[in-house]
């Protein structure tokens, strides 16, 4: 007994020091004014001296963190050869929903934390873009002064989802919309939305999508609305409340009437990305969606999907967008934020990340250096991926962001809820 | 003197005591080695009974740094150390007050301990978290850490009240007697007397911060990164290796302190 | 004389007091003083998105909204089905095992082992397990029982939540049997052994011994569970169905919203659910002590 006393002493002993220590290394963040500027000072400041400022400095960047692979590979190379260019640490901040992040951003907002925040730069596109500027969440504007804006197309800077960035916004990588199939349990996949239907119909049970408003499953239901409301061919790029009207009953409609053919008869719905992907694996569904064109080849390769797995594009095309990176108005590493941006757009960061996670390359060639514009054509791809050219033929821009929270929540109330 | 199994042969006492030690050897193995197959598991889909195809990865993932796991599990450990001192140093008086005295509004004050304790934790935290917002103490360690106080300090209090309950005053009065100081008698009688109890509100009180999800997301905003967090990330990011490999990471900590616990405690106290 | 008892009566009351100040001071600041923000946040004053002005709006939209009540009854629903099931389970198990787990510290472990495992690892496994495509679903297509995924029974995310009863009998059936067992060792033998002397049958001597002395403990473990299962988070939200879910997953989604107007609602759900409980643990104290005898909850 008189040993365990003592034992107990000493365990208390050691966990007392362990705590004072622990609170010692608990003081908060105080901003740190090297590292915080204006947007007016970044505006009239030289790029060499905000590198400056940078060095040595930790730099938290949130993200959808759905894609293991990706968190791998920017936390490890990524990280290790930003460490290595400008010393700065990247710590990321995972996120199952980007909505989160801006959630967050909205509250401390509201609440007055209006530094010392605990993200530095997200990666954000589409409506959680649109809601945050509206929320005046974003510090900026800054895109346009980073020497890597020079690589992106024009329309790549300009707007989000009908969204103008107005420069509070970096572009950063592309999608595309693909849908993937086992050629050897499909041998004819639908080629188009009608056909698809078809065989949803004469396949009961063989087919399902993501439930919105994860993006995955929210970009699936918005081609029917494209589809339904005229096509490409229409103006998507502003919300016209007619067009919606009309689109979304018609697309409505058609979700129900498939909901009885549906995995599950339509009464439950894959929550993510991830789920989807298992039920793909264990032959439970047909078919799977993703933003990411080489997923598929990705999948293959880890040993998840069968390797006859190919991707394929609506004749009629599929929805593609860009994403981007932003700095919340209340981050503690501006600085460091605007050089690990201005790294990860960079030509060489963009070729190295296409050739290991293999996305879409999203500088535009012509702005290359003529080696960079070589690397990019013959970068490799994997079996299940479409070719860069095919991808591009069949691209429709993102409808306005209006679009999208609509008819999610449409989703939500007409078909979920049915 | 009970029944003994000699005298039962087969009848349906034998088939329930059977079925029951059945379901228990599953309940507590099936889900571990479940776990522990898949961790080990290159890829594991239908319709195969056992994994077609081994390998570490995912174990050498969880032991390499870029996995953020070795800081999550830091994290964890810190907070759950502190939280688990603070809750014990704190429940002694109250639980000592409680144990071995009547007094009135008594119930009164069990019931303010129970209500942290079995009521969800979501309305609470959600106030909590507007209040930390005022104060800056949200996406803090500091923050996580006060959250994590709620559901254990009055765990331990109520745990420690029991221990106190069985404690015969009358050893400590003998000291006194007998000319010990109030603090020796405090670490040479009363101490050895409650450890026990002490060790057990101790390991209960760091498996509830060590399991905490809700309430460390909304208060820490994803920002501190402790082991459930990062589980749940890993099971929705598809990876099912990795998942399970870090569920067994998680659960280790736990079997070594229900282990060690054990020892403390006596295997069949009876008639105390 | 008598003054001199109301000062040694005052002082020991007084010591009472600073002892049990700083955990009631924890208690009283952190979680009354959470749940009294939260509640005047659902009631109407709520700076952060700009309400300043009582309004009963929020709960009175909640209990319009249909999703609220399928989500409230399931709840409920759901709750007392796993509680029922793992306290007649775990009652079972008790007695089955009581003579054996006298003597075997093995079992005792054992039967803690679920007790370690977080809901959310027990989740995650059970998903590897019951699904169409899981464990014993290929064990089904193995013996020629199934054909494809589509055939077995489908018991994650389905209509009647069976994957959350499942997986909360799973975690707190050994829970109870524990209890029990832990309180019929305490208790010991002697009134059994009355009882059979006294002539009474293996069944008279279950339903007039046995039982009354596991009463307190089954109760008590009924409370925690249907507390527990009625609130908790992570079992729904990856078992459950996307609609109608639990309370809890309807009140985190609406949390997390990045439209801040819906928090208040979030919070209405989550003040309903706190309401419910507190009014449990209330009524159970209440009882407890007329029918039982017993102070507090046995799990302590």
């Amino acid at each position: 007994m008189r040993q365990r006393c003592n034992q107990l002493t000493i365990l208390l002993r050691m966990v007392t020091v362990g705590t004072m220590v622990l609170l010692a290394g608990c003081i908060a963040r105080q901003p740190n004014s090297r590292l915080v500027l204006t947007p007016s000072e970044f505006a009239a400041a030289d790029w060499q001296e905000v590198v400056r400022r940078s060095r040595d400095s930790l730099v938290n960047f949130a993200m959808w963190s759905g894609d293991e692979e990706r968190n791998r590979y920017l936390r490890g190379k990524v990280a290790d050869e930003l460490k290595r260019r400008h010393d700065i640490r990247l710590r990321i901040t995972p996120l199952s929903d980007t909505a989160d992040a801006v959630n967050k951003l909205l509250t401390e907002r509201s609440g007055g934390k209006v530094d010392g925040g605990s993200i530095d730069m997200v990666w954000i596109n589409g409506e959680n873009f649109r809601t945050a500027k509206q929320g005046g969440v974003f510090w900026g504007p800054f895109a346009e002064r980073l020497p890597s804006i020079a690589f992106f197309a024009t329309q790549a800077r300009l707007q989000d989802f009908g969204t103008p960035t107005d420069g509070y916004e970096a572009p950063w990588s592309r999608a595309q919309f693909v849908m993937a199939y086992d050629s050897a349990r499909v041998s004819d996949p639908p080629r188009s939305i009608e056909a698809l239907c078809v065989w949803i119909k004469s396949h009961p049970g063989r087919f399902t999508y993501i439930a919105p408003p994860d993006f995955t499953g929210s970009v699936f239901v918005r081609h029917l609305l494209i589809h339904f409301g005229g096509g490409a061919k229409a103006c998507w790029s502003v919300f016209n409340r007619e067009l919606y009207e009309q689109a979304s009953a018609a697309a409505i409609e058609r979700l129900n009437d498939l909901k009885p053919f549906l995995w599950r008869r339509g009464e439950t719905y894959p929550a993510t990305l991830s789920d989807q992907n298992r039920l793909f694996s264990n032959s439970e569904i047909d078919f799977a969606m993703s933003y990411s064109p080489s997923f598929a080849s990705e999948h293959i390769a880890r040993g998840e999907f069968p390797p006859t797995t190919r991707t394929f594009v609506f004749d009629e095309g599929t929805i593609g967008n860009y994403s981007f990176l932003a700095i919340p108005f209340n981050a503690s590493n501006i600085a460091g934020a605007l050089v690990a941006i201005n790294f990860l757009m960079s030509p060489e960061q963009q070729l190295d990340r296409v050739r290991t996670l293999g996305d879409v390359f999203p500088l535009e060639l012509s702005l290359l250096t003529p080696e960079e514009r070589r690397q990019a054509q013959v970068l490799p791809i994997g079996a299940a991926t479409l070719s860069a050219d095919v991808l591009a033929a069949h691209l429709m821009p993102e409808p306005d962001a209006e679009y999208l929270l609509r008819l999610e929540r449409e989703w939500l109330k007409k078909v979920l809820r049915q | 003197m009970a029944p003994s199994l000699s005298t039962a042969s087969y009848g349906p006492a034998f088939w329930a005591k059977t079925l029951a030690v059945i379901a228990t050897v599953g309940l507590s193995l099936g889900p571990v080695t479940l776990l522990v197959l898949t961790s080990f598991a290159r890829h594991w889909y239908w319709p195969a009974l056992l994994p077609p195809e081994y390998s570490f990865r995912a174990w050498k993932d969880i032991a390499s740094l870029s996995s953020g796991i070795t800081s999550a599990l830091a994290t964890s450990a810190g907070i759950a150390m502190l939280v688990t001192v603070v809750a014990v140093v704190i429940g002694l008086p109250a639980a000592r007050a409680l144990g071995l005295n009547e007094f009135r509004g008594k119930r009164t004050v069990i019931f303010l301990l129970l209500l942290p304790v079995l009521t969800p934790p979501l309305a609470s935290t959600m106030g909590v978290h507007a209040l930390f917002l005022r104060y800056g103490l949200t996406d803090s360690l500091v923050g996580v850490m006060l959250v994590h106080l709620i559901p254990t300090v009055p765990y331990s209090v109520l745990m420690l009240s029991s221990t106190f309950t069985n404690f015969d005053t009358n050893w400590e009065a003998q000291a006194r007697t007998l000319g010990a100081s109030p603090l020796a008698t405090w670490w040479h009688v009363t101490l050895p007397a409650i450890a026990p109890g002490i060790a057990i509100a101790a390991v209960f009180a760091f498996l509830i911060s060590w399991s905490q999800y809700l309430i460390t997301l909304f208060v820490g905003g994803g920002h501190i990164v402790t082991l459930p967090l990062l589980l749940v990330a890993f099971q929705r990011s598809g990876d099912q290796a990795i998942a399970a490999a870090l569920s067994l990471v998680f659960l280790t900590p736990t079997f070594v302190l229900f282990a060690t616990a054990a020892r403390f405690l006596k295997p069949n106290p009876s008639g105390r | 004389m008598s003054y001199a008892l109301d000062s040694v009566r005052r002082s020991v009351h007084l010591r009472i007091a600073l002892m049990i100040a700083p955990a009631l001071l924890v208690v009283g600041v952190l979680f009354v003083g959470g749940l009294g923000i939260a509640i005047r946040q659902s009631i109407g004053y709520f700076p952060l998105i700009g309400e300043d002005d009582f309004t009963s709006a929020h709960y009175r939209v909640l209990f319009d909204d249909l999703e609220f009540h399928k989500s409230l009854a399931l709840t409920f629903l759901l709750a007392s089905a796993s509680t029922a099931i793992s306290s007649l389970a775990g009652l079972a198990l008790a007695l089955a095992l009581r003579d054996i787990a006298r003597c075997n510290r093995l079992l005792n472990a054992l039967l803690q082992v679920p007790i370690g495992i977080p809901h959310l690892v027990m989740a995650v496994a059970l998903l590897h397990l019951i699904t169409p495509s899981g464990l014993i679903a290929r064990t089904a297509y193995a013996a020629g029982l199934v054909k494809v995924p589509l055939d077995f029974p489908v018991v994650v995310n389905d209509r009647y939540g069976f994957g959350i009863i499942i997986a909360y009998v799973l975690k707190e059936t050994p829970f109870i049997a524990l209890m029990v067992l832990g309180l019929l060792v305490r208790l010991g033998d002697e009134y059994h052994c009355v009882a059979r002397t006294l002539g009474a049958s293996s069944w008279q001597r279950l339903r007039y011994v046995t039982l009354p002395m596991a009463a307190p403990a089954v109760a008590s473990g009924a409370l925690v569970v249907f507390a527990f299962a009625f609130g908790a988070f992570e079992i729904p939200y990856l078992l459950g169905r996307t609609y109608p879910a639990m309370l809890s997953v309807v009140a985190q989604r609406h949390f997390m919203s990045p439209d801040l107007t819906e928090r208040p609602e979030a919070i209405a759900i989550a003040i309903v659910i706190a309401t419910i409980t507190c009014l449990l643990v209330w009524l159970y104290m209440r009882l407890a002590r007329t029918l039982m005898g017993v102070e507090k909850p046995m799990i302590f």
